[in-house]
């Protein structure tokens, strides 16, 4: 997956995985899910206010009208920027798919950048369906449309990644035994015994056999034997040999 | 010999549940000022523990959860200054009308393209009438040749309904002649161009079934402020466009980004004068009981008191800050302000 690499001022480089096409598109149907939802919830609010809808819109007063066109601007071109901005770079899609735009150092985009990706749209949009932007994410490297190159910005995940459940392991403190293993490998029995319970039991069988035969290498052959005789055994065996 | 990794997780491993569990209540509201304080201390331990990670842990997952649950607080605690007031007022009085001086070669080819097309219009219709009014619409044409402006109609309808109609509709040209510039360049000229050649063939068609004068008492009011704008969006979009096509010693990407927030700057900030050119478009423009001279007079003025400004505008301050910048200590007090900002 492409990533964007940035440096904090706590001197720790930072890389941030980007969005792909699929996630930014899923985002746009949300908003545009959003946008539609609301125009359908005025349009009932005002037949409850008003009994006849059609010839209340024909006796257009100039106010309303007015008030038509302001509302097409604000959800054409003012919700996008608006959203962002208040938001540190979502909008609700955005927000639904856990994603964020980001400028380059990765902090949420101002009203400038923001503005600029925003009123971009027009021709990202060209001539159908976000066809130029499209095509554009496709060969930018880093999934940016016209916009997103032209206000320097990109679309980062901003969902947080679940931690490896340690308490898989015994508690620290009980004695490991054998030389010590490397991190990877500590994950790599971890991962095992966090889905052992699911897995059918001569499959678990077999892999924890597979394991014992990697990790327990330094044992005796009796006490290797003993240990695989019994699965709790050699899970137990496993559970210390990673804390 | 570094910490064992089921110890080094044992042992962090309710701070980073406290500090994620801080970021999605400063998602869905606000946090209290003690929440602030351990919002500033679980980063900044987190941050030493991702940088550990990298180094004795690198490539695992839980390397890559704690990169993840530190770029999601550095988002949330690293935000641009808020100081939008005092920013949007240099903006006007400075930056502004030096971004146009400074791009006038951009401006002067913009407004080129404009008038030439309204020349070629012009032309054509005086030339070639048969073949040259095909350039005015239909609808032109018949109020037209019936003696009646077609922009009565703008006279029957309410104003405050005429003006957001009118600003929301200018905005969006200026829109997509700004970002017409991505597509080469190819969508702001013809953006400039075709609106160039249509005006100059509604005008030469109108003087010669004699309602010029009612077109210019129309177009007066509004035209100088609203044409300029839109030669300025020119000027943006060809900037865009240059960036592409002659990006120099840089890459296309980068040239793109410091070219496009300069056109976007020039785009964004005329919008304003936009917005506000298309309430004298409503109220003045159709307004029967005004004089045309007095439409025609009041157009001028306010055209060149936009210009005026966009040549004029902090020029007496740059030129200060010029002289002063020969003395060593205020040259670097300026570039160590400009690296701070």
């Amino acid at each position: 997956m492409d990533r964007l690499d940035i440096a904090t001022p706590e001197r720790v480089a930072l890389d941030l995985p980007l969005a792909g096409i699929g996630t930014r598109a899923l985002a746009y149907l949300v908003d545009a899910l959003a946008l539609f939802a609301a125009w359908v919830v005025a349009y009932f609010v005002l037949s409850l206010l008003v009994s006849d809808v059609l010839g209340f819109f024909q006796g257009f007063s100039g106010l309303v009208q007015a008030l038509l066109v302001a509302g097409v601007f604000l959800t054409q071109w003012v919700y996008w920027t608006a959203c962002e901005v208040a938001f540190g770079g979502k909008t609700l899609g955005k927000r639904a798919l856990r994603i964020r735009v980001a400028r380059a150092d990765g902090s949420p985009p101002g009203l400038l950048e923001s503005a600029v990706r925003n009123l971009c749209r027009a021709i990202d949009f060209l001539p159908a369906l976000y066809f130029l932007g499209l095509m554009t994410a496709l060969v930018s490297g880093r999934s940016q449309r016209l916009g997103d190159l032209l206000a320097g910005t990109v679309l980062v995940r901003d969902a947080p990644l679940a931690l490896p459940r340690f308490e898989a392991l015994a508690p620290a403190g009980s004695a490991p035994s054998g030389p010590p293993l490397s991190p990877a490998q500590v994950e790599l029995v971890l991962s095992f015994l966090e889905r052992a319970p699911g897995f059918d039991p001569e499959a678990r069988r077999r892999l924890a056999r597979k394991l014992l035969d990697r990790f327990g290498a330094h044992l005796p052959d009796a006490e290797r034997a003993r240990l695989a005789a019994s699965p709790a055994a050699t899970l137990d065996f496993l559970r210390r040999r990673a804390s | 010999m570094p910490e064992p990794l089921a110890a080094f997780v044992a042992r962090r491993r309710a701070d980073w549940e406290a500090l994620s569990a801080l970021l999605e209540t400063l998602d869905s509201g606000r946090l209290s000022l003690p929440d602030v304080e351990s919002l500033d201390r679980l980063y900044r331990r987190a941050a030493a523990d991702l940088a550990r990670a990298q180094l004795e842990y690198a490539g695992t997952d839980v390397h890559r959860a704690l990169n993840q649950l530190c770029a999601r607080a550095y988002a949330r605690i690293y935000r641009s200054p808020r100081d939008r007031a005092a920013q949007l007022s240099r903006f006007y009085r400075r930056e502004l009308p030096a971004l146009v001086r400074a791009e006038r070669r951009f401006v002067l080819a913009s407004a080129a393209l404009l008038w030439g097309g309204v020349a070629v219009g012009a032309l054509a219709v005086a030339a070639q009438p048969a073949g040259g009014e095909r350039l005015v619409p239909e609808a032109v044409r018949q109020s037209v040749d019936e003696g009646q402006m077609w922009t009565d109609v703008l006279s029957l309808s309410p104003p405050e309904a005429v003006a957001s109609r009118i600003a929301t509709n200018n905005l969006s040209v200026v829109v997509v002649t700004f970002a017409g510039g991505l597509l080469f360049g190819l969508g702001t000229v013809s953006v400039l161009a075709f609106n160039g050649v249509m005006l100059g063939a509604v005008a030469a068609y109108c003087a010669r079934h004699g309602l010029l004068p009612r077109l210019l008492e129309f177009i007066g009011a509004h035209g100088p402020v609203e044409l300029s704008v839109i030669v300025l969006a020119g000027a943006a979009g060809l900037m865009v466009a240059d960036a592409l096509v002659d990006p120099g010693e840089r890459t296309r990407r980068a040239r793109l980004q410091e070219r496009g927030r300069r056109g976007a700057a020039l785009v964004l900030g005329c919008a304003p004068f936009l917005a506000l050119i298309g309430l004298v478009e409503a109220y003045v423009s159709p307004a029967a009981f005004l004089p045309g001279a007095l439409k025609l007079g009041a157009g001028a003025a306010l055209g060149a008191a936009l210009w005026g400004y966009l040549l004029l505008g902090g020029r007496a301050r740059a030129e200060a800050a010029r002289a002063a910048s020969g003395s060593p200590a205020r040259a670097r007090a300026a570039r160590e302000d400009s690296t701070r900002s």
